[in-house]
């Protein structure tokens, strides 16, 4: 299964990144492409909306946290948004919620963002 | 729930064949035990599941005469057992791995599995990895 991405900008400017499909060690590579797409195209205030994304694992969150530390480095921020219960547990286990702040959906995410 | 049958047997090679493999049983027991896809117990083990098989899949099948890995999936009792037969090197060093800190990209795979888990058996059996996962459900 391939992870399909779409990238859109909101209202305020925001990009936000849906993934579709399982972001897992073969989905990981097309959230990391995409996201250095925007990187290298200047944005630095992004949304992950994970409401399509059905399933993660370690790989998966690997590339989210190169997307937070590329973002960081610029003083961007990036936020996720509307994760199913099986993302929260994964973030939660591995202590990663203290890192990601994450939003019941996008437009909580995109709120003072 | 104790009493239902469930019994899973598949053998893969491809990365992306075989993690469909692994969640497609997951989704049949799903459904065989009347579960829904919020179940929690499910969802662990579908998790750390996911995490053998990746390692699997990944090491055991950059050895050239790689077999096919050897999967079965099954309900005894309460719990849910997986077990996996690769013919990649041992494994032994990484098993032995704490979860990496929070700004590492990789090595957190088989930590996950692990908390996740009753149990994670992993034997070398001459030149193979015989793994078991259990899960209380």
């Amino acid at each position: 299964m391939t992870l399909d991405v779409d990238t859109r900008k909101a209202d305020n400017g925001v990009s936000v990144v849906a993934p579709t499909g399982r972001l897992d060690v073969t989905g990981a590579p097309a959230l990391k492409d995409a996201i250095g797409e925007l990187i290298r195209g200047g944005q630095e205030r992004v949304v992950i909306d994970m409401e399509g994304v059905s399933f993660v694992d370690s790989m998966g969150l690997g590339s989210v946290i190169a997307a937070l530390k590329q973002i960081r480095n610029r003083q961007g921020e990036l936020r996720l948004a509307a994760p199913n219960q099986q993302v929260r547990v994964v973030l939660e286990l591995t202590t990663l919620d203290r890192v990601f702040p994450y939003y019941a959906t996008v437009e909580e995410a995109l709120t003072g963002l | 729930m104790g009493t239902e049958h469930f019994d899973f047997k598949a053998t893969f090679n491809d990365l992306d064949d075989g993690l469909e493999v692994l969640h497609r049983s997951v989704d049949r027991l799903r459904r065989a035990t009347g579960r829904d896809a919020d179940d929690r117990s499910l969802l662990l083990f579908e998790t750390a599941l996911g995490e053998i098989g990746t390692n699997v899949l990944t090491h055991g099948s950059r050895v050239r005469s790689a077999r096919p890995v050897e999967y079965s999936l099954r309900l005894a009792g309460d719990q849910v057992v997986a077990s996996l037969t690769d013919s990649g090197p041992p494994v032994d060093e990484q098993l032995a791995r704490e979860m990496p800190g929070r700004d590492t990209e990789d090595g957190r795979g088989l930590a996950i599995a692990r908390s996740l888990l009753d149990e994670l058996g992993y034997e070398r059996d001459g030149d193979l990895n015989r793994w078991r996962l259990v899960k209380r459900l």
